[in-house]
């Protein structure tokens, strides 16, 4: 059964053992945001972690770290909770193919239970917020869905957009938000800047566990996260009309603000602990100011630790990043089959592919740099055959090791494009990128002495399950 | 000696100073619900917002870190992103 909503989720988490209550009274700061650090430095399997005695607060309700694991990613995507990074890849990449499923839309949704408008609006009367890390500017909103559509296009539903983007709390109703210049929200506020309108928006807070994944996945722009949310669920996307914008909103969601990215606005935002594990701001950004907020009784506040990975980040946009790369490949390159870009939103990616001619493989990393992520992203291509598991780190290493000769198999391409967040790029947004083509040469590549490999014995497959059946009744 | 910048001094008196770009006009911006707990504070000027419970490193203008200090000349230079466009002509 796919979750409705978070709450749910977060009861299969407890009931698998997944989540981490946390009993003791703790400081807002800057122990939940030590706790959920903590969590990504204990190893695998790590659990969702729950506050409800917060200093100060009389009723805060906090979830951290709900996709923070293989483990819990599996199970939010209704897997169970030991299927393998690669499985669970290959699971969402399957999936991805029921796309587009048609949304369901409900009324009676529970964040219609209460309601602010206009001067009574106070997000510190709502929210339990709290900061991150030491050098953030003030209190984040990391993990909520911001909703928008095209002002040219209003009733276009897949140009309305769904995505997660970075907001600073800057006032009782006042939020700064990070549109980057390459997401679709960034494209619907340069329409309404150029009109001198302002951009309404509708941001839902603590959802179900597909929206953070779709929210952060890069589809194309006349293309629902709805739609995809429904074939990732296998069920139809539970959907709700927002009150004030009349934005189509999560049905399940915590807490529904609405309100204007005020036009052609900016103000002092950040910096913020990123993704790239380094900071980023200050920087002019544009206004959000709220005018209406929604929410469920006790509402539970989620969000997400993110800074030197690992950390939850890195699971919530491993998998969503590596399908899209995987699918874009496959359509001209069949013999590709495997596409980890795990690593810092696919900054790094490592990519198994069998070989139809010499110099095949090198190609295949070089469209990897061309696709719609690898345009802004994709700055180093580690390339193994057919038969290595690019999810399997010291296989990869084996590969390299053995069968890169550096200088016919590295290759240094200057000048290219990156995010600007991307902190070895220089000036920011330009960088130089890298091939690392760890494949077998096959002709008329004849260079290298691999006319011998040690296979696995042909018994070994019969061994590897005798072995884990001896173990597991010992 | 010990290490100030843990320190975790809860002044709920609204400082002289932001302990980030040292402007002097602060606002509070929240009071815990549990009466004289904490206080969240702001700087008008950068925007910083810190709650007082918080370490010294992130309250304390002393102890607050070169590096993510700011200056009015920073704060003036910052750049837009993304940039407002030109209006379009009606």
């Amino acid at each position: 059964m796919p979750y409705d909503d978070l709450r749910s989720f977060l009861d299969t988490l407890e009931k698998e053992g997944q989540l981490l209550r946390i009993t003791d009274e703790v400081l807002p700061e800057p122990d939940i945001a030590a706790a959920a650090n903590a969590a990504g430095r204990i190893g695998e399997g790590a659990p969702a972690l729950w506050f409800d005695r917060v200093k100060g607060f009389t009723d805060a309700r906090v979830a951290m770290n709900v996709h923070g694991s293989w483990a819990n990613h599996a199970l939010a995507l209704g897997l169970p909770k030991g299927t393998s990074p690669r499985q669970q890849v290959e699971e969402f990449a399957r999936r991805w193919d029921a796309f587009p499923v048609a949304p369901e839309r409900r009324a009676d949704a529970p964040w219609q239970e209460n309601s602010v408008t206009g001067e009574d609006v106070n997000l510190f009367d709502i929210l339990p917020l709290f900061r991150l890390n030491d050098g953030d500017g003030g209190f984040y909103l990391d993990k909520a869905a911001v909703v928008s559509r095209d002002p040219e296009d209003p009733d276009h539903f897949g140009k309305q957009n769904l995505g997660t983007y970075r907001m600073e709390v800057i006032g009782r109703d006042r939020l700064a938000i990070q549109p980057v210049p390459v997401h679709d929200i960034a494209k619907h506020l340069r329409i309404a800047e150029e009109r001198g309108e302002d951009l309404p928006v509708a941001i839902t807070l603590g959802n179900d566990p597909v929206i953070p994944v779709v929210a952060g996945m890069p589809l194309a722009y006349d293309q629902s996260e709805y739609e995809m949310a429904g074939a990732l669920r296998g069920a139809p996307y539970p959907i709700a009309t927002a009150p004030h914008t009349g934005f189509d909103v999560p049905w399940g969601a915590e807490v529904v603000i609405e309100g204007v990215i005020e036009s052609r606005v900016r103000q002092i935002e950040g910096p913020f602990g990123e993704f790239t594990g380094h900071y980023s701001g200050g920087r002019r950004m544009p206004v959000i100011r709220i005018e209406r907020v929604s929410y469920r009784t006790n509402p539970v506040f989620e969000s997400l630790y993110l800074g030197m990975p690992w950390t939850e980040c890195d699971y919530l946009v491993g998998p969503n990043t590596s399908v899209p790369l995987l699918k874009q490949l496959r359509a001209e390159f069949p013999e590709v089959r495997a596409v980890n870009a795990m690593y810092t939103h696919g900054l790094l990616v490592i990519i198994s592919t069998a070989k139809r001619y010499g110099g095949f493989a090198k190609a295949v990393g070089m469209r990897a740099m061309t696709t719609p992520h690898g345009l802004g992203y994709v700055s180093q291509v580690i390339l193994v055959d057919e038969d290595v598991d690019p999810f399997d780190l010291p296989q990869v290493m084996w590969a390299q090791s053995a069968k890169v000769n550096p200088r016919e198999d590295v290759l240094i391409l200057p000048n290219l494009s990156v995010v600007e967040l991307s902190p070895a790029s220089q000036p920011a947004g330009v960088t130089s990128k890298m091939i690392i083509d760890a494949t077998t040469p096959v002709a008329p590549d004849v260079r290298g002495n691999y006319g011998t490999p040690v296979k696995d014995l042909p018994e070994t497959a019969e061994w590897t399950e005798r072995l884990r059946t001896l173990l597991a009744n010992r | 000696m010990p290490d100030q910048t843990n320190d975790q001094p809860n002044d709920r008196t609204l400082p002289a100073v932001c302990p980030r770009c040292e402007h002097d006009a602060l606002t509070t911006v929240a009071d815990s619900p549990v009466p004289g707990v904490w206080q969240v504070f702001q700087c008008a000027r950068c925007l910083y917002m810190w709650r007082s419970t918080e370490p010294a490193r992130r309250t304390r203008r002393e102890a607050y870190p070169a590096g993510f200090r700011l200056t009015a000349e920073d704060i003036d230079a910052a750049i837009e992103v993304p940039t407002v466009p030109p209006l379009a002509a009606r």
